[in-house]
Protein backbone atom coordinates (compact mmCIF):
# COMPACT_ATOMS: atom_id res chain seq x y z
CA UNK A 1 0.00 0.00 0.00
CA UNK A 2 2.75 2.34 0.78
CA UNK A 3 4.65 1.88 -2.48
CA UNK A 4 1.28 2.45 -4.33
CA UNK A 5 0.77 5.64 -2.40
CA UNK A 6 4.38 6.57 -3.33
CA UNK A 7 4.12 5.43 -7.23
CA UNK A 8 0.80 7.52 -7.12
CA UNK A 9 2.79 10.70 -6.01
CA UNK A 10 5.79 10.91 -8.05
CA UNK A 11 3.50 10.95 -10.61
CA UNK A 12 1.87 13.80 -10.53
CA UNK A 13 4.24 15.22 -7.73
CA UNK A 14 5.31 18.98 -9.21
CA UNK A 15 1.28 19.61 -9.62
CA UNK A 16 -0.29 17.74 -6.06
CA UNK A 17 2.81 20.14 -4.43
CA UNK A 18 1.68 23.42 -6.40
CA UNK A 19 -1.90 22.71 -5.60
CA UNK A 20 -0.83 22.20 -2.18
CA UNK A 21 0.83 25.24 -1.70
CA UNK A 22 -1.86 27.14 -3.42
CA UNK A 23 -4.07 26.13 -1.03
CA UNK A 24 -1.52 26.79 2.15
CA UNK A 25 -1.22 30.17 0.39
CA UNK A 26 -4.83 31.12 -0.12
CA UNK A 27 -5.41 30.04 3.12
CA UNK A 28 -3.20 32.60 4.69
CA UNK A 29 -4.17 35.29 3.17
CA UNK A 30 -8.22 34.23 3.99
CA UNK A 31 -6.93 34.22 7.62
CA UNK A 32 -5.56 38.19 6.87
CA UNK A 33 -9.21 39.04 5.55
CA UNK A 34 -10.91 37.78 8.44
CA UNK A 35 -8.39 39.38 10.30
CA UNK A 36 -9.36 42.86 8.98
CA UNK A 37 -13.08 42.17 9.37
CA UNK A 38 -13.17 41.42 13.16
CA UNK A 39 -11.00 43.57 14.05
CA UNK A 40 -12.75 46.73 12.28
CA UNK A 41 -15.65 45.15 13.57
CA UNK A 42 -14.86 45.00 17.32
CA UNK A 43 -13.24 48.84 16.33
CA UNK A 44 -16.68 50.06 15.10
CA UNK A 45 -19.08 49.08 17.96
CA UNK A 46 -16.74 49.23 20.46
CA UNK A 47 -16.24 53.34 20.17
CA UNK A 48 -20.27 53.97 19.16
CA UNK A 49 -21.08 56.36 21.72
CA UNK A 50 -23.79 59.14 20.88
CA UNK A 51 -25.60 61.74 23.13
CA UNK A 52 -28.60 63.46 21.87
CA UNK A 53 -28.95 67.36 22.22
CA UNK A 54 -31.73 67.39 24.71
CA UNK A 55 -31.89 66.28 27.98
CA UNK A 56 -34.33 66.76 31.17
CA UNK A 57 -33.48 67.64 34.72
CA UNK A 58 -32.25 64.21 35.67
CA UNK A 59 -31.46 62.13 32.66
CA UNK A 60 -28.93 62.57 29.74
CA UNK A 61 -29.86 60.29 26.21
CA UNK A 62 -26.86 58.64 25.67
CA UNK A 63 -26.44 55.25 23.83
CA UNK A 64 -23.32 53.18 23.85
CA UNK A 65 -22.83 49.93 22.76
CA UNK A 66 -22.60 48.80 26.77
CA UNK A 67 -26.02 49.58 27.46
CA UNK A 68 -27.16 46.20 25.37
CA UNK A 69 -25.20 42.64 26.68
CA UNK A 70 -25.82 41.62 23.08
CA UNK A 71 -23.54 44.13 21.76
CA UNK A 72 -20.94 43.92 24.50
CA UNK A 73 -21.30 39.86 23.48
CA UNK A 74 -20.61 41.04 19.99
CA UNK A 75 -17.26 43.21 21.17
CA UNK A 76 -15.74 40.00 23.08
CA UNK A 77 -16.58 37.59 20.14
CA UNK A 78 -15.18 39.50 18.01
CA UNK A 79 -12.35 40.45 19.72
CA UNK A 80 -11.24 36.95 20.70
CA UNK A 81 -11.70 35.57 17.16
CA UNK A 82 -9.52 38.34 16.12
CA UNK A 83 -6.85 37.40 18.37
CA UNK A 84 -7.47 33.75 17.82
CA UNK A 85 -6.62 34.32 14.02
CA UNK A 86 -3.32 36.39 14.84
CA UNK A 87 -2.56 33.63 16.77
CA UNK A 88 -3.18 31.06 14.35
CA UNK A 89 -1.33 33.39 11.80
CA UNK A 90 2.00 31.42 12.25
CA UNK A 91 0.96 27.88 12.27
CA UNK A 92 -0.54 28.81 8.61
CA UNK A 93 2.72 30.36 7.49
CA UNK A 94 4.33 27.19 8.44
CA UNK A 95 1.59 25.19 6.82
CA UNK A 96 3.31 26.96 3.44
CA UNK A 97 6.34 25.92 3.94
CA UNK A 98 5.94 22.50 5.07
CA UNK A 99 2.60 21.12 3.93
CA UNK A 100 3.18 17.50 5.74
CA UNK A 101 2.03 18.63 8.93
CA UNK A 102 -0.42 15.72 9.97
CA UNK A 103 -1.90 16.45 13.42
CA UNK A 104 -1.86 20.43 13.07
CA UNK A 105 -4.16 21.17 10.61
CA UNK A 106 -6.62 18.96 12.30
CA UNK A 107 -6.27 21.54 15.17
CA UNK A 108 -6.28 24.47 13.05
CA UNK A 109 -9.40 22.73 11.51
CA UNK A 110 -10.80 22.11 15.18
CA UNK A 111 -9.87 25.70 16.63
CA UNK A 112 -11.68 27.10 13.21
CA UNK A 113 -14.93 25.38 13.58
CA UNK A 114 -14.90 26.75 17.66
CA UNK A 115 -14.09 30.05 16.37
CA UNK A 116 -16.76 29.53 13.42
CA UNK A 117 -19.67 29.18 16.20
CA UNK A 118 -18.42 32.15 18.39
CA UNK A 119 -18.35 34.97 15.52
CA UNK A 120 -21.86 33.56 14.00
CA UNK A 121 -23.30 33.81 17.05
CA UNK A 122 -22.11 36.71 18.00
CA UNK A 123 -23.06 38.46 14.24
CA UNK A 124 -26.59 36.96 14.70
CA UNK A 125 -27.27 38.21 18.01
CA UNK A 126 -25.98 41.70 17.44
CA UNK A 127 -27.97 41.66 14.00
CA UNK A 128 -31.42 40.48 16.12
CA UNK A 129 -30.91 43.29 18.14
CA UNK A 130 -29.69 45.86 15.09
CA UNK A 131 -33.15 44.66 13.43
CA UNK A 132 -35.47 45.42 16.25
CA UNK A 133 -33.65 48.73 16.74
CA UNK A 134 -34.57 49.47 13.30
CA UNK A 135 -38.24 48.23 12.85
CA UNK A 136 -38.82 47.64 16.73
CA UNK A 137 -41.66 45.07 18.06
CA UNK A 138 -45.71 46.30 18.18
CA UNK A 139 -46.36 43.69 19.97
CA UNK A 140 -43.92 43.67 22.78
CA UNK A 141 -44.31 47.37 22.62
CA UNK A 142 -40.67 47.97 22.11
CA UNK A 143 -40.17 51.15 20.21
CA UNK A 144 -37.61 51.36 17.22
CA UNK A 145 -34.58 53.61 18.80
CA UNK A 146 -33.39 54.12 15.75
CA UNK A 147 -35.46 57.03 15.50
CA UNK A 148 -33.85 59.10 17.60
CA UNK A 149 -30.05 57.63 17.84
CA UNK A 150 -29.36 57.63 14.22
CA UNK A 151 -25.61 57.69 13.96
CA UNK A 152 -25.77 55.06 17.02
CA UNK A 153 -27.89 52.97 14.94
CA UNK A 154 -26.10 53.51 11.37
CA UNK A 155 -22.48 52.15 13.30
CA UNK A 156 -23.65 49.54 14.84
CA UNK A 157 -25.63 48.45 11.50
CA UNK A 158 -22.39 48.88 9.84
CA UNK A 159 -20.27 46.92 12.13
CA UNK A 160 -21.68 43.76 11.69
CA UNK A 161 -20.66 43.59 7.82
CA UNK A 162 -17.10 43.13 8.60
CA UNK A 163 -18.51 39.98 11.21
CA UNK A 164 -20.54 38.46 8.65
CA UNK A 165 -17.80 38.41 6.15
CA UNK A 166 -15.37 37.02 8.46
CA UNK A 167 -17.97 34.02 9.75
CA UNK A 168 -17.78 33.11 5.43
CA UNK A 169 -14.31 33.58 5.44
CA UNK A 170 -14.13 30.84 8.19
CA UNK A 171 -16.70 28.50 6.66
CA UNK A 172 -13.81 28.75 3.15
CA UNK A 173 -10.90 28.50 5.57
CA UNK A 174 -12.39 25.09 7.09
CA UNK A 175 -13.47 24.22 3.76
CA UNK A 176 -9.86 24.69 2.48
CA UNK A 177 -7.96 22.62 5.47
CA UNK A 178 -10.75 19.61 4.99
CA UNK A 179 -9.33 19.68 1.15
CA UNK A 180 -5.63 20.10 2.20
CA UNK A 181 -6.00 17.07 4.67
CA UNK A 182 -7.52 14.73 1.63
CA UNK A 183 -4.85 15.44 -0.41
CA UNK A 184 -2.56 14.62 1.48
CA UNK B 1 -21.71 -19.81 4.99
CA UNK B 2 -23.80 -22.42 3.42
CA UNK B 3 -25.05 -19.30 1.34
CA UNK B 4 -21.52 -17.96 0.69
CA UNK B 5 -21.06 -21.17 -1.56
CA UNK B 6 -22.70 -20.40 -4.72
CA UNK B 7 -21.81 -16.58 -4.35
CA UNK B 8 -17.64 -17.27 -4.03
CA UNK B 9 -17.14 -17.47 -8.01
CA UNK B 10 -19.42 -14.56 -8.96
CA UNK B 11 -18.74 -11.81 -6.00
CA UNK B 12 -15.92 -9.68 -6.82
CA UNK B 13 -13.00 -10.06 -3.96
CA UNK B 14 -12.35 -6.00 -2.92
CA UNK B 15 -10.56 -6.34 -0.31
CA UNK B 16 -7.09 -5.16 -0.51
CA UNK B 17 -4.12 -5.66 -3.03
CA UNK B 18 -1.63 -7.71 -1.66
CA UNK B 19 -4.31 -10.12 -0.61
CA UNK B 20 -5.71 -10.80 -4.00
CA UNK B 21 -3.84 -13.10 -5.66
CA UNK B 22 -3.75 -15.50 -2.70
CA UNK B 23 -7.59 -15.47 -1.65
CA UNK B 24 -8.55 -15.61 -5.11
CA UNK B 25 -6.88 -19.29 -5.48
CA UNK B 26 -8.02 -20.00 -1.49
CA UNK B 27 -11.77 -19.18 -2.42
CA UNK B 28 -12.82 -21.98 -4.96
CA UNK B 29 -10.60 -24.25 -2.45
CA UNK B 30 -12.77 -23.14 0.64
CA UNK B 31 -15.69 -23.16 -1.03
CA UNK B 32 -14.99 -27.06 -2.40
CA UNK B 33 -13.38 -28.14 0.83
CA UNK B 34 -14.80 -25.80 3.73
CA UNK B 35 -17.56 -23.47 3.05
CA UNK B 36 -17.59 -22.89 6.93
CA UNK B 37 -13.77 -21.41 6.59
CA UNK B 38 -13.30 -18.67 8.94
CA UNK B 39 -13.77 -15.29 7.46
CA UNK B 40 -10.37 -14.48 8.35
CA UNK B 41 -8.76 -16.15 5.81
CA UNK B 42 -11.40 -15.30 2.52
CA UNK B 43 -12.71 -11.29 3.44
CA UNK B 44 -16.12 -11.96 1.95
CA UNK B 45 -18.54 -9.38 2.77
CA UNK B 46 -21.34 -11.48 2.66
CA UNK B 47 -22.73 -12.15 5.79
CA UNK B 48 -19.93 -10.88 8.34
CA UNK B 49 -21.59 -7.83 10.31
CA UNK B 50 -19.31 -4.62 9.66
CA UNK B 51 -17.92 -4.63 13.34
CA UNK B 52 -16.37 -8.11 13.32
CA UNK B 53 -14.59 -7.76 9.77
CA UNK B 54 -10.78 -7.82 10.62
CA UNK B 55 -9.60 -5.57 7.49
CA UNK B 56 -7.89 -2.62 7.97
CA UNK B 57 -10.97 -0.30 7.84
CA UNK B 58 -12.23 -0.98 11.18
CA UNK B 59 -11.11 2.25 12.57
CA UNK B 60 -12.68 4.50 9.56
CA UNK B 61 -15.81 1.99 9.68
CA UNK B 62 -16.32 2.52 13.60
CA UNK B 63 -15.61 6.68 13.19
CA UNK B 64 -19.15 6.15 10.38
CA UNK B 65 -20.73 4.65 12.59
CA UNK B 66 -20.41 6.81 15.51
CA UNK B 67 -21.37 9.64 12.80
CA UNK B 68 -24.45 7.57 11.52
CA UNK B 69 -25.93 7.37 15.81
CA UNK B 70 -24.71 11.68 16.36
CA UNK B 71 -27.15 11.97 13.36
CA UNK B 72 -29.96 10.37 14.77
CA UNK B 73 -28.98 11.75 18.07
CA UNK B 74 -29.04 15.60 16.59
CA UNK B 75 -32.37 14.86 14.54
CA UNK B 76 -34.48 14.94 17.85
CA UNK B 77 -33.45 18.13 19.54
CA UNK B 78 -33.83 20.11 16.08
CA UNK B 79 -37.09 19.10 15.36
CA UNK B 80 -38.04 18.73 19.10
CA UNK B 81 -36.83 22.96 18.77
CA UNK B 82 -38.79 23.55 15.53
CA UNK B 83 -41.88 22.06 16.68
CA UNK B 84 -41.73 23.49 20.43
CA UNK B 85 -41.78 27.11 18.38
CA UNK B 86 -44.12 26.64 15.94
CA UNK B 87 -46.75 25.88 18.26
CA UNK B 88 -45.87 28.16 20.69
CA UNK B 89 -49.32 30.93 21.36
CA UNK B 90 -50.05 32.37 24.74
CA UNK B 91 -52.96 34.45 24.75
CA UNK B 92 -53.42 36.65 28.18
CA UNK B 93 -56.72 35.91 30.29
CA UNK B 94 -56.71 39.94 30.12
CA UNK B 95 -58.23 42.21 27.52
CA UNK B 96 -59.79 45.47 27.01
CA UNK B 97 -62.31 46.02 24.63
CA UNK B 98 -60.37 46.56 21.66
CA UNK B 99 -57.60 44.45 22.01
CA UNK B 100 -56.49 41.14 23.02
CA UNK B 101 -53.20 40.15 24.50
CA UNK B 102 -51.12 37.39 22.41
CA UNK B 103 -47.80 36.45 21.60
CA UNK B 104 -47.00 34.38 19.12
CA UNK B 105 -43.68 33.20 16.94
CA UNK B 106 -44.42 35.09 14.34
CA UNK B 107 -44.49 38.56 16.36
CA UNK B 108 -40.66 38.47 15.68
CA UNK B 109 -38.91 38.12 13.01
CA UNK B 110 -35.84 35.99 14.97
CA UNK B 111 -38.22 33.34 15.99
CA UNK B 112 -39.38 32.75 12.53
CA UNK B 113 -35.70 32.27 11.20
CA UNK B 114 -35.28 30.03 14.01
CA UNK B 115 -38.29 27.99 13.45
CA UNK B 116 -37.54 27.75 9.79
CA UNK B 117 -33.86 27.03 9.93
CA UNK B 118 -34.54 24.13 12.54
CA UNK B 119 -36.94 22.55 10.38
CA UNK B 120 -34.16 22.65 7.65
CA UNK B 121 -31.19 20.92 9.64
CA UNK B 122 -33.94 19.01 11.01
CA UNK B 123 -35.02 17.54 7.42
CA UNK B 124 -31.48 17.60 6.56
CA UNK B 125 -30.35 15.51 8.75
CA UNK B 126 -32.71 12.68 8.00
CA UNK B 127 -31.69 12.99 4.29
CA UNK B 128 -28.19 12.44 4.95
CA UNK B 129 -28.48 9.10 6.96
CA UNK B 130 -28.64 6.92 4.15
CA UNK B 131 -25.20 8.70 2.84
CA UNK B 132 -23.58 8.13 6.39
CA UNK B 133 -24.89 5.04 5.78
CA UNK B 134 -23.24 4.46 2.70
CA UNK B 135 -19.72 5.05 4.81
CA UNK B 136 -20.38 2.64 6.81
CA UNK B 137 -20.38 0.47 4.64
CA UNK B 138 -17.76 2.16 2.15
CA UNK B 139 -15.22 3.48 4.30
CA UNK B 140 -12.65 4.73 1.66
CA UNK B 141 -15.06 7.00 -0.21
CA UNK B 142 -12.95 10.35 0.30
CA UNK B 143 -15.50 12.64 -1.79
CA UNK B 144 -18.60 11.97 0.36
CA UNK B 145 -17.00 12.45 3.84
CA UNK B 146 -15.78 16.01 2.18
CA UNK B 147 -19.05 16.69 0.72
CA UNK B 148 -20.78 15.82 4.71
CA UNK B 149 -18.04 17.80 6.06
CA UNK B 150 -18.70 20.99 3.79
CA UNK B 151 -23.02 20.55 4.72
CA UNK B 152 -22.76 19.85 8.19
CA UNK B 153 -20.69 23.20 8.22
CA UNK B 154 -22.93 25.54 6.70
CA UNK B 155 -25.64 23.32 8.52
CA UNK B 156 -24.10 24.51 11.59
CA UNK B 157 -23.56 27.88 11.09
CA UNK B 158 -26.99 28.52 9.92
CA UNK B 159 -28.02 26.52 13.10
CA UNK B 160 -25.54 28.77 15.17
CA UNK B 161 -26.98 31.95 13.70
CA UNK B 162 -30.38 31.48 14.27
CA UNK B 163 -30.00 30.37 17.67
CA UNK B 164 -28.18 33.14 18.79
CA UNK B 165 -30.84 35.38 17.23
CA UNK B 166 -33.77 33.75 18.92
CA UNK B 167 -31.43 33.88 22.39
CA UNK B 168 -31.05 37.47 22.45
CA UNK B 169 -34.68 37.94 21.95
CA UNK B 170 -35.21 35.60 24.59
CA UNK B 171 -32.64 37.43 26.77
CA UNK B 172 -34.15 40.25 25.76
CA UNK B 173 -37.85 38.87 27.00
CA UNK B 174 -36.43 37.62 29.98
CA UNK B 175 -34.80 41.20 31.17
CA UNK B 176 -35.63 43.68 29.01
CA UNK B 177 -33.62 46.86 28.60
CA UNK B 178 -33.52 50.22 30.19
CA UNK B 179 -32.17 51.86 28.38
CA UNK B 180 -33.93 51.42 25.29
CA UNK B 181 -37.02 51.34 27.50
CA UNK B 182 -37.84 47.92 26.25
CA UNK B 183 -40.16 46.15 28.82
CA UNK B 184 -39.52 42.50 29.85
CA UNK B 185 -42.54 40.42 28.26
CA UNK B 186 -41.81 37.12 30.14
CA UNK B 187 -43.57 39.00 33.16
CA UNK B 188 -46.67 38.42 31.67
CA UNK B 189 -46.48 35.44 28.78
CA UNK B 190 -45.27 32.60 31.14
CA UNK B 191 -45.94 30.21 28.82
CA UNK B 192 -44.80 31.23 25.50
CA UNK B 193 -41.55 32.47 27.41
CA UNK B 194 -40.40 29.13 28.55
CA UNK B 195 -40.87 27.62 24.99
CA UNK B 196 -38.69 29.76 23.59
CA UNK B 197 -36.02 29.38 26.14
CA UNK B 198 -36.73 25.79 26.11
CA UNK B 199 -36.36 25.55 22.29
CA UNK B 200 -33.33 27.82 22.03
CA UNK B 201 -31.67 25.37 24.42
CA UNK B 202 -32.43 22.54 22.37
CA UNK B 203 -31.01 24.25 19.46
CA UNK B 204 -27.74 24.77 20.76
CA UNK B 205 -27.63 21.04 21.64
CA UNK B 206 -27.87 20.67 17.89
CA UNK B 207 -25.24 22.64 17.19
CA UNK B 208 -23.23 21.14 19.61
CA UNK B 209 -23.59 17.66 18.23
CA UNK B 210 -22.96 18.60 14.33
CA UNK B 211 -19.82 20.83 15.68
CA UNK B 212 -18.85 17.54 16.50
CA UNK B 213 -20.01 15.73 13.44
CA UNK B 214 -17.46 17.82 11.58
CA UNK B 215 -14.21 17.17 13.64
CA UNK B 216 -15.03 13.33 13.29
CA UNK B 217 -15.52 14.20 9.62
CA UNK B 218 -11.73 15.60 9.51
CA UNK B 219 -10.54 12.61 11.45
CA UNK B 220 -11.49 10.42 9.49
CA UNK B 221 -10.83 11.74 6.33
CA UNK B 222 -6.87 11.92 7.87
CA UNK B 223 -7.34 8.57 9.27
CA UNK B 224 -7.80 7.23 5.93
Amino acid sequence: MEGSEEQGETSKAPLSRGVSKGVSILDVILRFVAIIGTLASAIAMGTTNQTLPFFTQFIRFKAQYSDLPTLTFFVVANSIVCAYLILSLPLSIVHVIRSRAKYSRLILIFFDAAMLALVTAGASAAAAIVYLAHKGNARANWLAICQQFDSFCERISGSLIGSFAAMVVLVLLIFLSAIALARR
Amino acid sequence: MSSGEPAAVSIPIHDHHGKAPATSSAVPAAAAAAPAAAPAVAPRKVSIPFFRRGDHHRGSRCLAFLDFILRIAAFGPALAAAISTGTSDETLSVFTEFYQFRARFDDFPAFLFFLVANAIVAGYLVLSLPFSAVLVIRPQTIGLRLLLLVCDMIMAAMLTAAASAAAAIVDLAHNGNLRANWVAICMQFHGFCQRTSGSVVASFLTVVILMFLVILAACSIRKR
